[in-house]
């Protein structure tokens, strides 16, 4: 243990003295995090998928028309994929996440906004998704402003227009003239109107345990599938070593000494872990203080943290098992580790993707660091929450740097 | 001290070693001389440890090595051939960590750095990077590793390849000076002077065998070299041509003879007889056979080659 520890020391001196790769990869998921934060929460000028909205018409009446036919409206159909549905088969549909919102209209809004009486249209968003929910709430919340608006301009004429619609015989030319008048005169005295709104907008988010206050933080969304990324880069670089070293001449002269090759390998993977785990905790202290994202289980992080990067060691260990040299490193674990990144939700949140997609994530060890983060850090999940998260990483962690260290050891001895 | 028996290594269809048996005693400066590709350094990665051979033994200080590694490697100090170091390291910071491996720690590592940087002229330069070193400066750090931790064995490649001569002169002094504390030494080289002048014995070594091995003395008796005798002066080849008698000559012409004698000795009898029939001998020189003529003699080709 203590021919280990002295590998271990000398791994981490070197480390130090030689940070700049570590540096940059550290930087990478920051830069992608920022970029995607900015992007998204900002400017919207990024193409993003319809945004699928399902709505609940319990008035079935003409503001309600209004509305409906305001979100299916060029602007807003070329964005939202608006489904009509019964409230039960919406909120069903929304627990199982298949829309990005649900809004209700209630009984009688009509009824409620021509007599002036407050109403209340419920926005219910889907926890899984940030910002497409954000959109729904903002463009629900300006239709909403306009038919209250609208509707205290107006309601003298529109009461009119409801009473001929809904009297007895066809109203004659002096009637429509009366309605065109009364607006006319309207629309000219309410010019400056303000006053406090008829209508409000109540807004509420599905969450999976209990309720979060605030909204979230579209960081702390796209901060683990690029911290993820850029831990897997560390760990391939710091372990590199093992090949770096053959080719230097180090490694052999290792074997001159009272070393034996599993002290050697242990203490490899050893620095790695360490590498990339203060990597990691660096990563997240910035996210929790840049990018002000709240961390409520610190237990949960640490255990998570620990497992992902556990993973990340032993995946790369496992890879350096049978990779000889440096450029087969080149050629094989860049590509490895985008392709298990793009497949866990690393480039693109993994809610983006199709079904199928999404069932294959499942297969990259990275989907489970990513989801288990997402849960700690975007849903403030606890312990018991990202319990499955951990034991896949910790069986993933074991059995790679298991078979990586036992192949690496067979092939030293060996002397390849 | 080292038994060596039988050893084979093959890297794929090429073997690299073939069969080789020797042995060092206690205090001596074994030498391995022999071309590029012939089998010295996986000889001596094998006896090191860093490579299993495929077949054969090799025994250290009474244990064998494929039981008693971790013990045989702790009384080894090894100068590879290939400069092996952190660059990004200090000179010090190489050699504490490489005496730390050696159980070498506290005080007693800190004064044998010490030691051999001020025995190899690094003291000043200590603390830099080796990045920043000279390739000549490498090579002494990669030394010093090796003899850090007062090994009772050292086993050297090539450890003067691509330095200068004074460098040269300086590493060959110290490992004389360890020798001279009763280490044991092998000394692979392609460098005839420093065979001839550094090791003991030598072993000539060629495609993975053994050809020869002696003394410097023994090789060339082993081999029967003469010694070339060149006489020069005013004479013609006719007028010295009857007065050779039974030695054998390599080359006549007119004011040179060149002759091989099988020692210095032979000589006299034919000056004598050049002397009495008065022919005018200007200059005589003796060249006593040399380890490259013996190498050449074994294997065809020069070392160069």
């Amino acid at each position: 243990m203590k021919l280990v520890s002295i590998i271990l020391a000398n791994d981490l001196r070197r480390r130090l003295r030689s940070p700049f790769a570590v540096v940059i990869m550290m930087l990478m998921p920051l830069v992608l995090t920022l970029i995607v934060g900015i992007v998204f929460g900002r400017s919207g000028s990024v193409e993003l998928p319809k945004i699928r909205v399902l709505l609940v018409d319990r008035d079935s009446g003409f503001m309600s028309n209004l509305l409906r036919q305001g979100l299916q409206q060029d602007r807003f159909a070329e964005m939202i994929d608006l489904v009509i549905v019964d409230g039960e088969e919406g909120y069903s549909m929304m627990r199982e996440g298949k829309a990005s919102a649900l809004v209700e209209v209630p009984e009688n809004f009509t009824g409620d906004v021509l007599d002036r009486h407050p109403t209340v249209i419920r926005v219910v968003k889907n926890p899984a998704e940030s910002f497409l929910p954000m959109i729904v709430e903002e463009v629900v919340e300006t239709m909403v402003l306009t038919i209250d608006r609208g509707s205290r301009i107006f309601a003298e004429p529109i009461k009119s227009v409801r009473v001929l619609l809904e009297g007895d015989r066809w109203p004659t030319g002096g009637d429509i003239e009366d309605v065109l008048n009364t607006s006319r005169t309207r629309a000219i005295l309410v010019r400056g109107y303000l006053s406090d709104s008829l209508v409000t907008l109540e807004t509420e988010t599905l969450a999976p345990e209990g309720e979060r206050t605030g909204g979230i933080n579209l960081f702390a969304f796209v901060l683990p599938g690029s911290l993820m990324l850029g831990l897997m880069f560390i760990s391939e670089i710091v372990l590199r070593d093992i090949v770096r070293e053959k080719q230097t001449g180090t490694l052999a002269r290792l074997f001159t000494t009272p070393v034996e090759a599993g002290e050697i390998i242990a203490g490899k993977i050893i620095s790695t872990f360490l590498i990339t785990a203060i990597a990691c905790i660096l990563l997240l202290v910035i996210g929790r203080f840049g990018f002000k994202i709240m961390i409520k289980d610190y237990l949960a992080l640490a255990l998570h943290l620990v497992a992902s990067v556990f993973m990340c060691t032993g995946v790369i260990t496992f890879f350096y098992g049978f990779i000889r040299s440096e450029r087969a490193a080149d050629a094989i674990l860049s590509v490895a580790i985008v392709v298990m990144g793009l497949f866990g939700g690393s480039m693109v949140p993994l809610e983006q993707m199709s079904g199928t997609l999404q069932a294959a994530g499942r297969f990259s060890p990275v989907y489970w660091a990513i989801d288990g983060f997402k849960k700690i850090l975007v849903f403030d999940a606890g312990l018991a929450d990202i319990r499955l998260n951990l034991v896949v990483l910790l069986v993933i962690a074991v059995m790679t740097t298991a078979t990586g260290a036992f192949m690496l050891r067979g092939r030293m001895q060996r002397g390849g | 001290m080292i038994e060596v028996r039988e050893i084979r290594k093959s890297f794929g269809e090429v073997d690299a070693v073939n069969g080789i048996n020797f042995h060092v005693g206690e205090g001596e400066i074994y030498g391995f001389l022999g071309p590029n590709g012939a089998g010295k350094t996986t000889t001596i990665s094998i006896i090191a440890g860093i490579l299993l051979a495929d077949s054969g033994t090799v025994s250290i200080a009474g244990m064998d090595i494929r039981k008693d590694g971790r013990k045989i490697r702790s009384l080894l100090g090894v100068i590879p051939q290939e400069i092996a170091l952190y660059e990004e390291l200090s000179g010090r910071e190489n050699l504490h960590f490489w005496g730390s491996l050696y159980g070498l720690s506290g005080r007693e590592l800190r004064s044998a750095a010490d030691r051999v940087l001020e025995r190899v002229g690094l003291s000043e330069r200590a603390n830099d990077p080796v990045r920043e070193y000279s390739g000549g400066m490498k090579r002494r750090i990669n030394l010093c590793i090796g003899l850090l931790h007062h090994p009772r064995i050292i086993l050297l490649d090539e450890p003067t390849l691509g330095i200068d001569p004074q460098a040269r002169i300086n590493i060959l002094d110290i490992i004389r000076e360890e020798v001279s504390r009763g280490t044991t030494a092998i000394y692979t080289t392609h460098y005839l002077e420093e065979a001839e002048n550094l090791c003991d014995r030598i072993a000539i070594i060629d495609n993975g065998r053994i050809l020869a091995e002696g003394t410097l003395q023994e090789l060339v008796r082993l081999v029967g070299e003469e010694d070339i005798v060149t006489v020069t002066g005013s004479f013609t080849a006719e007028q010295v041509n009857p007065l050779l008698g039974g030695v054998k000559v390599d080359h006549l012409e007119s004011d040179s003879i060149r002759v091989l004698v099988p020692d210095s000795h032979s000589i006299s009898g034919l000056l004598e007889r050049f002397f009495a029939a008065g022919v005018n001998v200007g200059e005589v020189s003796i060249k006593e056979p040399s380890l490259e003529s013996v190498f050449i003699k074994l294997t065809g080709r020069e070392l160069r080659d």
